[in-house]
């Protein structure tokens, strides 16, 4: 277990950079770059071990409770 | 209604007080409103309070999920100021200002305002510059702002780390003189009672549970203590706009954030302006208490929890000390959070929406409370007149799909950064 | 003078040890183990401060840190300290304290006035008026209250203690060391679990310490001394006193303040003061007992009156009464106890119990004693100003409305009792949503939402039988769930009395015709009428009642208050209590030490320094040092009396003339390895990458993905799959992460590897015409022609035996080298630079040099890359590759981005050719127009140009592409500048680029 300190959050995990050359529309790149759900309770975000090893992991946590559910891996996905 | 004079005061003293009228009723929600404000903290109570004053709509409800004035506005450092560096934000903080100077009479409610001022310490020539160019920039701007050097800054507050054991010692600073703090609740208070007695309803304890929109049109509101008609709805609720906003089907540039605050114990007065941190974040004013009040960053994730962790306010405490050590031998007494509105480029939104008759006021990440008679009278106009005010038209919610940005910091959209 | 109030053969005090200390300048004695309450209790002094709002006198109401009165100044070794318990201060030879918030002194204080015109002085009063005229809230009423307002006095001198950070993890916490706290330890310590248990107070045991009970044969007291010593030798256990748990904060983390040298006349050498703990526990048992409610009446704050557990704590564990004809005012049968206890020690109490005819152990033993028990009768309320002198008591009707005839009894302090309170705080900062309990009117924990286990009166029970019972069962069951041990621990046979229930009974009514203050806060002055005036005008929420009233709000939160407040409100609004329910129980359940809370990094390790591995050089050479984020920085080499802008000057000039030496370690460093690293350096950076060869090096901007920029640099190509990356100092941290991010997350199936290393590499810059003479010279083995090295080119070179990489980058805008070696080489390096280069006029230079250098050649740095910025802004609209897409490229197209009159870097010239220009001044047409006056641009950086011999100024002004050669002015009005100047290219020296590649 490591402290709170070691990692620096990243935001919502479930928001997809679209794919570099790919046409698309001016609300899909503002979604992505801008408007965030945010939601109250499971959350998927990501966060880094910037004190550590340095991965970026995703976790499910509940904005709530802070209870954290779930840890993933940077490549895995989030089912 | 009853006036608060001294004269009252006296009176009520020898009934032993037993004659007080209600700030505000308790009334049931009626089936039908011409507007009904989501949310009773300060931006809303206000907004209801300058819709009845200004345009003469009275037939308003105000719903509060819980009580009134239980969210940021009972729960901020009570800070208010106008030292904005973009032209938007400062002139519509300037316009505030002059309500917060007259709020007192205007409310015949204390509210307690008092321009002590605040000083932004430097800790570098090139931090010097870049307070220069917001202090400049207000200046234009016709905010008063002044630039003191090392020795001013020590006369105005002595107590600052100025030995030589000090890792950023101050350089100087920026000070607005006519910024200072209020008694957060009783903004609350006195606009409810206000605008209880111009004939807004003030339903505590009401949910919204969901919205009836037809053909992209506002059409009522439902709620935990039953639906209501209403063509126009203003949504005040920061630090739970997501929440409402997911029962609209939209996704805004915000994320809900956590922001820590603490006091200390009460000690004699011995700090009179308010203070910031330049090698950190870190704020500090002296309560009419006696208590030290004290911010910084944000605990960094995203949380409707209100909450924090220690890790973060020790991190603040840390700055706190660095600037001021005599806080050290002070006691930690009472710390808290709040839920912040995290906009992507940290200023405010109030404007109308695609949907007819929905009108937002949200994104106020740190700044909510001094904004709250601005806010409150721009929203009410942009309400009212179906039209934004100039004082908010840079407060758009397509500024982030143009690129009209009003970023104080430069920090971008990673809002938890501070 | 002398303990008059000292019992000779009970307590817990080291009699051997007499401890002399003063209280506002009068001596007095105590012994080793009081505290300074006790020892003041045992002097017969009793005032020891004023109440927050009326100045009323304050005495002691308990005996630990539920204390809501007696606050005062504490003076120990040269230092003071305000608002210190007595209650919770141990006393030491030599200690001083002064009362608090009193003037001129605690025995004459004029603030009492208030107390005087107190029926002007409602709840919320003070919103009602002070309006007028309006100018005099901020002069006039303020600066009175609030010099008013505020307790004890800060110190402002430096605190030189040391606080110390500990980080532990464990099986099981249990805070609080009363019976269940030991019962719980011993059994998971005994069954293998690594067990903290934390007792606030000095001595271990809680309320064994002070109840007349039995554990396997020995004294309650005994028992625990007992378990006590025999944890304190298992190595699996940490038994710490004097330090209490106070937060409960996410995923079972637990901070405790341990108080290591607080009760020490000064701190030993290398010793903390105090030290926090962060502790991680795998359970927790919360055994932090309950705390003693008082029953509201008249005048209940005169000094003297106080919770009879604390009566009782004076005199079993201080040897001290604290008073010699004592009432004893109860709703059940604990005030029998404390009344017990003065009769066995000589001293004849009256009990008034507000219960009709109960039945008990407990009051059986009290009759049988002889005590004077008056049944069904209640304190009216205290008479007496700084000491109770009697007691209007009158009998009280069965339905508890109607009181009897009213009469005065002498009494000099009386003990009250109105049941019990469970010390539910800790349970609550978990997120566990407490519950109300009917049996003790008062709320318990409910169901947990983390590890934790509420045991004991902080569970509501009151039963030593079952609580034992409970917590050596809860000790035992949670270690074996982590140990997987099950070693079982013989139950021992407990004797105590046993009790009847409580009376609900909690305020007594006001006899016909008086209008008695009724206290329930008693530092922040709150009575029964405040809490309904507020109710009556609307603030009816429980929030609203304390926010209006400031019930609950004083230093001790309400330990004492809440639950009678919540009482009232649920009295008057005909609601159950839990429908009202308690505000948010939120840490520090006590007061803690910023000083603890912060640690270690005060002063200089506030945050940490960064030095290059030529600091010391630099120190040698009289450079003047500039904080940049926390690396520290040569701004300049001071020779004689120069100052910043002489020695700058000199130092630019020198460059431009000769040749300079600048330490660019600071800089961020990045090594990109694998065969994709062109791919991502092409995806990060807005131009082409993909073609770059072995032994070049390109300038690169890369964007955030709202387009703005967010660093520039030059990255090198090493060798096939190897880069080598620059960043400026600022940004080092944050492109790491921003590549990592990617490579991570966003394009895995990149084969790039990244890592800092800024650390490894020490960087000089030789900037000026002759730096290629040098360079040959240190570099004897290698070409570095114009065509051997061309600009932009990299060679791998052996200087004087050290390897060493030789970039040709210029930041200054001359023919530029940038040479690095391993850190632990850099000083050598920068020597021999010094050293070789003295022929050619070297000298070094520092950051403001670097800055006019740069200013002047119009290179754009962090002043126009602040953060709000896109390419165009910066005059790097070259850079973005039409061809490809790179990161943020989707943003540029935005309507702002793309406006005709977009603001553009540009240079300002004054038209003087004199006046130097403040950097962060503004550009305006008019500079008498009215306010606001448009701005059309700021000035972000500023600079002596030594090329031209005058100032000059970069800024970022609106539709600067078309400005060149117009003329504006310059407006600072903070310091009532007005500059005209001309905007002129942002490129002032060499526009063409020809030096760099010469």
């Amino acid at each position: 277990m490591r402290s709170q300190n070691e990692f620096s959050y990243g935001g919502d995990a479930t928001v997809k950079r679209p794919e570099l050359d790919k046409e698309i529309s001016d609300q899909d790149w503002d979604n992505f770059v801008y408007n965030r759900k945010s939601l109250r309770g499971k959350h998927w975000e990501l966060w880094q071990h910037l004190s550590g090893c340095r991965q970026w992991i995703k976790v499910e946590r509940d904005t709530a409770t802070h209870e954290i559910f779930n840890t993933l891996k940077a490549n895995e996905e989030i089912s | 209604m009853q006036k608060y004079s001294i004269f009252n005061l006296v009176k009520n003293a020898f009934s032993g007080h037993q004659n007080w009228d209600l700030a505000w009723k308790d009334p049931t929600p009626k089936k039908e409103y011409d507007v009904v404000i989501i949310g009773g903290g300060g931006h809303g109570l206000a907004t209801a309070y300058y819709l009845a004053k200004e345009h003469g709509i009275t037939n308003v409800a105000i719903i509060e999920k819980g009580w009134i004035g239980g969210g940021n506005v009972g729960r901020n450092t009570t800070i208010i100021r106008s030292n904005y560096m973009h032209d938007d934000n400062a002139l519509f903080s300037e316009f505030g200002m002059d309500l917060w100077r007259k709020m007192s009479q205007d409310l015949n409610y204390n509210v307690m305002f008092s321009p002590r001022g605040i000083i932004n310490l430097a800790h570098s020539d090139a931090q010097m510059n870049v307070y220069a160019r917001r202090g400049n920039s207000m200046r234009l701007n016709g905010i008063d702002a002044v630039l003191l050097n090392r020795e001013q800054v020590k006369e105005n507050i002595p107590m600052a780390d100025f030995s030589e054991n000090v890792r950023f010692p101050i350089f100087g600073g920026l000070m607005q003189p006519s910024a200072g703090t209020a008694r957060h609740d009783a903004v609350a208070w006195g606009y409810a009672r206000q605008a209880d007695s111009m004939g807004v309803d003030i339903i505590q304890n009401c949910e919204v549970t969901g919205f009836d929109v037809i053909g992209g049109k506002i059409n009522g509101v439902r709620t935990s203590r039953g639906d209501i008609k209403v063509k126009k709805i203003g949504l005040c609720v920061a630090g739970s706009t997501n929440i409402l906003a997911e029962k609209l089907n939209m996704t805004l540039p915000i994320e809900t954030h956590l922001l820590q605050a603490c006091v200390s114990e009460p000690v004699k007065p011995i700090l009179d302006r308010v203070v910031t941190f330049g090698a950190g974040h870190f704020y500090i004013s002296q309560s009419d208490k006696g208590e030290m009040v004290m911010g910084g960053d944000l605990d960094g994730y995203n949380s409707y929890a209100q909450r924090g962790n220690l890790p973060t306010l020790q991190h603040v405490l840390t700055e706190g000390i660095a600037m001021m050590p005599f806080l050290s031998k002070l006691k930690m007494l009472r710390t808290w959070g709040g839920i912040m509105d995290m906009s992507m480029d940290g200023s405010p939104i109030i404007d109308k929406t695609h949907i007819e008759g929905l009108y937002l006021n949200c994104g106020w990440c740190y700044g909510g409370f001094k904004a709250t008679p601005a806010s409150g009278w721009t929203f009410a106009h942009t309400i009212a007149q179906d039209r934004v005010h100039k004082l908010n038209a840079g407060y758009s919610l397509n500024r982030f799909s143009t690129g009209h940005l009003l970023d104080e910091k430069g920090l971008g959209t990673k809002t938890w950064i501070s | 003078m002398s303990q008059s109030f000292r019992l000779e053969n009970i307590g817990l005090i080291n009699r051997d040890k007499k401890l002399s200390f003063k209280f506002n300048g009068v001596t007095y004695y105590g012994y080793e183990g009081d505290t300074l309450a006790s020892a003041l209790i045992a002097n017969g002094v009793h005032l020891v401060g004023r109440s927050f709002k009326y100045h009323r006198p304050r005495g002691f109401f308990g005996a630990g840190v539920d204390e809501p009165y007696a606050i005062v100044q504490l003076y120990r070794n040269g230092e003071t300290e305000p608002n210190i318990k007595a209650t919770e201060q141990e006393l030491f030879e030599g200690l001083e304290a002064t009362s608090v918030n009193c003037w001129p002194s605690v025995n004459f204080d004029i603030g009492a006035i208030n107390n005087f015109i107190k029926i002007f002085l409602p709840a919320g009063f003070y919103y009602k008026t002070f309006m007028w005229p309006k100018s005099f809230w901020y002069k006039v009423y303020e600066p009175f209250i609030r010099k008013a307002a505020g307790l004890g006095i800060a110190s402002t001198k430096h605190d030189k203690e040391r606080y110390e950070h500990k980080y532990e993890y464990c099986d099981l916490l249990i805070a609080g060391s009363g019976p269940s706290g030991l019962a719980s330890a011993y059994a998971a310590a005994k069954n293998g679990a690594r067990v903290i248990l934390a007792e606030d107070k000095p001595r271990h045991g809680g309320t064994l310490l002070t109840s007349e009970v039995n554990i396997g044969n020995q004294s309650g007291k005994e028992w625990a001394d007992g378990i006590i010593s025999e944890l304190k030798e298992m190595p699996n256990v940490i038994v710490k006193n004097r330090s209490q748990v106070f937060g409960y904060y996410d995923h079972n983390m637990l901070v405790m303040s341990e108080r290591i040298s607080d009760h020490l006349p000064k701190t030993k050498k290398f010793h903390p003061k105090q030290r926090l703990w962060y502790i991680r526990a795998k359970e927790v048992l919360i055994s932090s007992g309950s705390i003693e409610r008082p029953i509201v009446f008249g005048n209940n704050d005169t000094p003297g009156v106080m919770l009879s557990s604390a009566a009782k704590e004076y005199l079993k564990v201080y040897g001290v009464l604290v008073g010699k004809s004592p009432l004893i005012f109860t709703n059940n049968d604990s005030g029998y106890e404390t009344a017990i206890e003065f009769k066995k020690n000589g001293v004849d109490p009256i009990i008034l119990d507000t219960r009709k005819e109960p039945q008990s152990e407990i009051v059986d033993e009290a009759k049988n004693l002889g005590i004077n028990i008056k049944f069904s009768h209640v304190v009216v309320a205290a008479q007496g100003y700084k000491k109770v002198k009697s007691a209007d008591i009158a009998k009280i009707s069965d339905d508890k409305e109607q009181l009897g005839k009213v009469e005065n009894i002498k009494c000099d302090c009386i003990c009250v009792s109105g049941f019990w309170t469970p010390t539910i705080h800790l349970a609550s900062q978990s997120g566990n949503k407490t519950k109300f309990n009917e049996d003790i009117d008062a709320f318990v924990p409910g169901i947990s939402k983390q590890n934790e286990t509420t045991l004991g009166a902080a569970n509501g029970s009151y039963v030593l039988n079952e609580t034992l019972k409970s917590s050596f069962e809860a000790g035992q069951e949670l270690s074996k769930k982590i140990t997987n041990n099950d070693n079982k621990i013989s139950f021992p046979n407990v004797v105590e009395k046993k009790s009847t229930t409580h009376d609900k009974f909690w305020c007594v009514p006001l006899p016909e015709g008086k209008n008695y203050k009724r206290f329930l806060d008693f530092q922040n002055d709150v009575s029964v009428s405040d809490v309904e005036i507020a109710l009556k005008e609307g603030y009816r929420s429980i929030e609203h009642v304390k926010r209006y009233t400031t019930l609950g709000m004083a230093t001790d939160q309400g330990k004492t208050s809440n639950l009678n407040g919540l009482q009232l409100v649920s009295n008057i609004e005909n609601k159950v209590v839990p429908n009202v329910g308690h505000t948010t129980f939120r840490p520090p359940y006590t007061p803690v030490s910023i000083g603890a809370i912060v640690g270690r990094e005060v002063g200089k390790h506030s945050k940490p320094t960064r030095k290059s591995p030529m600091h010391s050089w630099h120190e040698k050479n009289n450079a003047v040092f500039v904080d940049a984020g926390v690396w520290l920085r040569p701004r300049y080499y001071k020779q004689g009396n120069e100052n910043l802008f002489e020695g700058s000057k000199r130092e630019a000039k020198n460059v431009r003339t000769n040749v300079g030496v600048c330490d660019v370690t600071t800089l961020g460093k990045i090594d990109i390895k694998g065969p994709d690293a062109a791919q991502l350096l092409n995806r990060v950076y807005t131009n082409a990458w993909l073609k770059l060869p072995v032994g070049k090096a390109r300038y690169g901007v890369m964007l955030r993905e709202d387009g703005i920029v967010m660093d520039d640099g030059t990255t090198t190509r090493i060798s096939e799959n190897h880069y080598h990356m620059t960043t400026t100092t600022a940004q080092a941290a944050n492109v790491l992460s921003h590549l990592e991010y990617y490579l991570q997350l966003v394009w895995p199936e990149l084969n790039v590897n990244v890592v800092s290393t800024t650390e490894q590499w020490a960087g000089a810059a030789i900037a000026g015409p002759k730096s290629r003479d040098l360079l040959q010279k240190l570099f004897p083995n290698s070409d570095v022609s114009n065509e051997g090295l061309p600009f932009m080119g990299f060679i791998e070179g052996d200087l004087f035996g050290v390897k060493a990489r030789i970039f040709r980058i210029s930041f200054s805008g001359e023919l530029a080298y940038e040479v690095n070696v391993e850190s632990d080489n850099g000083n050598f390096m920068w020597e021999k630079i010094m050293e070789v280069g003295y022929e050619f006029d070297i000298q070094p230079y520092g950051t403001e040099a670097l800055s006019t250098l740069r200013i002047e050649m119009g290179h754009v740095a962090g002043s126009e890359l602040d953060g709000r910025t896109i390419p165009y802004d910066n005059s790097l609209e070259g850079l973005l590759s039409k061809k490809k897409d790179f990161i943020g490229k989707r943003s540029l197209s935005r309507e702002a981005f793309t406006a005709e009159d977009r603001q553009k870097v540009v240079g300002v010239v004054p038209l003087d050719k004199k006046t130097s220009i403040p950097e962060g001044s503004h550009l305006v047409k008019d500079s008498n127009a009215q306010l606001p006056n448009p701005k059309l641009g700021y000035i972000s950086a500023s600079c002596w140009s030594v090329e031209h011999d005058n100032p000059f100024s970069l800024a970022i002004l609106k539709d600067g592409k078309n400005m060149i050669g117009k003329k504006l002015f310059v407006m600072a009005p903070l310091k009532n500048k007005v500059i005209p100047v001309e905007i002129v290219s942002s490129h002032y020296v060499d526009p063409k680029g020809e030096r760099v590649r010469s």
